[in-house]
């Protein structure tokens, strides 16, 4: 069972959170509310009541429905202006002067105007989600349900989405239910939900720490807790601050847009870089041209002191570099044993060997009571911890990590960055991370800040936050410069 | 059911094929079929090698003997082998048939007697065997009637009644219609709807107010726009390319694979209401028509000598009731008049509605849970 025993009740205007991890429940209740997935019990709107999908078509044309995942419902071959038209068909929409005049309005709020013929395909993250939030609006719902609008959103976008609903529902009364992992929004919340484990947890307060706070106390009663990380007799794989990887004027060109321009960036041993940036910022485009998933179209890159210029450079390199994709590269069919066991022979390290770490591995990070189950049926949290100790098996002098922390809850997340920090101080390891959590960038060394393909910023925390005083948290200062 | 919604989705569907240029495939799928299994499929035999024992040795017996030397379809010897010696030669595979004339021959058919000739036919290969005995028996016959004998002196297999130059592709390529009209049209259905799935778009039919009818009407609608085509590129390619003759009513041909082609869309329909990703959809599509088509079309078998499964397996599948009535529509042409071919149309007409009303039933506007 996914979900158990949820009343909940709404006013006009009102926008209700739900917040919690990946798996919590909270898709689910989206799900029911919105009539497309069987359920048990009763819900009204109005005067509208339903109990299965089949009753709630009554309500369809009222709801206003994002389910979650970045541009799931929009189709990539069309352009923005052939989205609006189609969705305008499809709700059956008059298209008078105040329909266009709306239309003209949320366009602007969304700041697509200017990107009309552009396939949504070829937009970035942060523009998808909001096309996908106007063409949900376009008809006016008076019930709005978006599941995660803003998760893989970068904060300037997401500011921008939260001033539309804001708006929509300050103007039009609409009741909306938004569900998010992020704490900090919360606070644009009316009233907020806790969901964990498919039932709603007590909240302790409105802020986030509050909220965070909450969470613990909840996990600490169900003893859920994930156990603690401990790295013991780990063999040092460099001393701090040799510098293992330098790019010199990265450039990566698609047809006319330049993904990266001119980029610089050092990491050294014993020292996390945080590499921030918005949706289409270039974050990943310069994180697959450091791997040679791409090549480079102009500038230089060294890794460990060796100028890499084609793909033979890197063969004798790969025994040093270890890799955390997105989706945590695994397979499904296989144990977690058999996957560690599988990439440990890719790295050619005999099967005796393979076998001690993976038990002393899965005995620090807290996974060995899970060596025989599918990846698929365990917590989030877990899979990524024995992905990382996948990553590491090898003992690579460089780890990247392109945003390993996604959809993973508060408690996982803060028992992740002190397993990162551990690798870091106790084995010397260089780690590149990307991240759209700026909380998470505190815990960085040193920060490179992309916009629009270009460098911004690089520099310690520290100093950023001597740069910008006024600036409460680091979400702050990565606004500031997006100004 | 509002047209301004139905038209949305077909408008939005056939931009989306355009661009990902999957539009090409409803064409080039069944014209690279029909070509390639029209010119690939030979199951004309030529140089038969066959074994002649005359024991009769008469002057009759020695003219059927030079028929068969003078044939180009056989590689005829004479030989004074035991049949038992023969069949030891044919089991090593270096016969493909051994006639026998029986003593007494030349006297039997003068005096219109019912003799028997005794022919073995290499069966390790059905289909050749089959057409091996035929061209042996079509010859033997030809000598019956140039000496005024009665024919019930061999019987015949009915298949080469109208198809008196025993060419394949008069054999084949009316067959391929039936299986590419049956394939193609339920794999781009099938696509359509499981790429909604599979991508996440469906949750704007789901959570909005298109009802099911609607949805369908605009998908199938595209699929069969694009299949209409098909009818006449198809018969162009058949006529022209292969140069079959066409006999019969072309009104009788166009509705029926207009039919034929609704029921396929209704085939994969059910398909992608089953499956939720694009691969699957077309996997399953092609093994749930491609074999069975191909199978139970009567290409490779004629269905009225199957028996037991395989006889109710091919009257199961509407297949069987289109290629009836293409093969008369290109070789026969009786058309209307046939009652046979009025009939089959009504089946065909009851599959077609029968599968959209089934998928309409079971498509759910809710996901799985």
């Amino acid at each position: 069972m996914v979900l158990r025993g949820l009343s909940l009740e709404a006013d006009e205007g009102e926008i209700i959170g739900f917040i919690g991890a990946d798996g919590a429940g909270k898709s689910s209740a989206l799900n029911a509310i919105a009539g497309v997935i069987k359920f048990e019990g009763k819900i009204s709107f109005g005067d509208l009541v339903y109990s299965n999908p089949k009753e709630s078509q009554k309500l369809k044309p009222l709801l206003g429905y994002m389910p979650q995942g970045i541009g799931l419902v929009l189709y990539d071959t069309l352009s923005v202006r052939e989205h609006l038209d189609f969705f305008a068909d499809v709700r059956d929409l008059k298209k008078d002067a105040a329909f266009e005049e709306y239309e003209k309005r949320l366009l602007e709020m969304s700041g697509l105007s200017g990107f009309l013929n552009r396939r949504a395909g070829d937009l970035s993250g942060g523009m998808k989600q909001k096309l996908s939030l106007i063409c949900t609006m376009l008809h006016r719902p008076a019930l709005l349900i978006l599941d995660e609008p803003t998760t893989g959103v970068d904060p300037l976008s997401r500011l921008e989405l939260w001033e539309i609903l804001k708006q929509n529902a300050k103007e039009r009364g609409t009741v909306a239910i938004i569900s998010t992992a992020y704490m900090r929004e919360a606070q644009k919340m009316d009233r907020v939900l806790l969901f964990d484990d498919g039932e709603i947890i007590p909240t302790l307060g409105d802020d986030d720490a509050s909220l965070e706070e909450s969470f613990f106390q909840n996990a600490r009663k169900k003893n859920k807790i994930l156990p603690e990380i401990k790295i013991s007799n780990a063999k040092r794989v460099a001393n701090a601050g040799e510098i293992v990887m330098n790019a010199k004027g990265v450039t990566k060109k698609f047809g006319d847009f330049t993904a990266c321009r001119a980029i610089d960036a050092q990491l050294k041993s014993g020292e996390i870089l945080g590499l921030l940036g918005a949706n289409g910022a270039g974050k990943t485009t310069f994180i697959k041209t450091l791997l040679g998933l791409l090549q480079i179209d102009e500038g230089e890159l060294y890794l460990l002191d060796k100028k890499i210029s084609d793909a033979n450079d890197r063969k004798e390199l790969k025994s040093k570099i270890g890799y955390v994709s997105q989706r945590f590269a695994l397979y499904d069919d296989m144990s977690v044993r058999e996957n560690m066991l599988f990439f440990a022979s890719m790295h050619k390290i005999d099967a005796k060997r393979s076998l001690e770490l993976i038990d002393k591995y899965s005995r620090e990070l807290g996974f060995f009571d899970y060596l025989d189950d599918m990846p698929k049926d365990l917590p989030i949290g877990i899979n990524q911890r024995f992905s990382l100790a996948t990553a590491i098996l090898h003992e690579p002098i460089i780890l990247f990590l392109d945003e390993p922390t996604s959809g993973v809850d508060v408690i996982a997340r803060a028992q992740f960055w002190k397993l990162l920090k551990e690798l870091k101080e106790k084995m010397g390891m260089a780690i590149l991370i990307t991240t759209h959590y700026m909380s998470e960038a505190e815990f960085c060394d040193k920060i490179v800040l992309l916009k629009d393909g270009e460098k911004v910023a690089d520099d310690s925390v520290l100093n950023l936050y001597k740069r910008f005083p006024n600036a409460t948290s680091f979400e702050e200062i990565f606004l500031e410069f997006y100004k | 059911m509002r047209f301004r919604v139905v038209k949305a989705f077909f408008v939005k569907e056939l931009l989306e094929l355009i661009r990902t240029k999957i539009i090409l495939m409803p064409y080039v799928m069944p014209i690279m079929i029909v070509i390639l299994f029209g010119y690939g499929i030979k199951m004309q035999v030529v140089g038969a090698r066959v074994l002649i024992i005359d024991n009769d040795h008469s002057k009759i017996s020695a003219l059927l003997t030079q028929k068969f030397q003078n044939s180009r379809y056989f590689n005829a010897a004479l030989s004074n082998q035991s049949e038992a010696e023969a069949l030891r030669e044919m089991k090593k595979a270096n016969l493909d048939a051994i006639l026998i004339i029986p003593p007494s021959f030349e006297k039997n058919l003068l005096k219109n007697v019912k003799s028997e000739l005794g022919i073995f036919v290499d069966a390790s290969f059905p289909s050749r065997a089959n057409t091996v005995e035929t061209y042996v028996e079509g010859t033997v016959l030809s000598l019956a009637s140039e000496m005024g004998a009665p024919k019930s002196v061999i019987t015949l297999n009915n298949r080469n009644l109208f198809n008196e130059a025993l060419r394949d592709e008069e054999m084949i390529v009316p067959g391929l219609l039936g299986l590419v009209l049956f394939v193609a049209p339920a794999i781009l259905t099938a696509l359509i709807i499981a790429k909604e799935k599979e991508k996440g778009t469906i949750f704007n039919f789901y959570s909005s107010s298109v009802t099911k009818l609607e949805f369908l009407i605009a998908k199938l609608s595209v699929a069969f726009t694009l299949h209409s085509l098909n009818v006449f590129i198809l018969f162009a390619l058949v006529v022209y390319l292969f140069d079959l003759p066409f006999r019969g009513n072309f009104f009788l041909y166009w509705l029926s694979s207009e039919l034929y082609i609704l029921v396929s869309l209704g085939m994969g329909l059910l398909i992608s209401i089953l499956v939720s990703t694009q691969i699957l959809a077309v996997v399953l599509t092609l093994m749930l028509t491609m074999l069975p088509a191909f199978m139970y079309s009567g290409i490779i078998m004629p269905i009225n000598s199957m028996s037991g499964e395989a006889y109710y397996i091919a009257h199961a599948y509407p297949v069987m009731y289109y290629n009836h009535i293409v093969y008369d529509a290109f070789l026969v042409g009786s058309g209307f008049e046939s009652a046979k071919n009025v009939e089959y149309l009504l089946i065909l007409a009851l599959y077609a509605l029968g599968f959209f009303l089934v998928g309409l039933l079971l498509l759910k506007k809710e996901l799985k849970s």
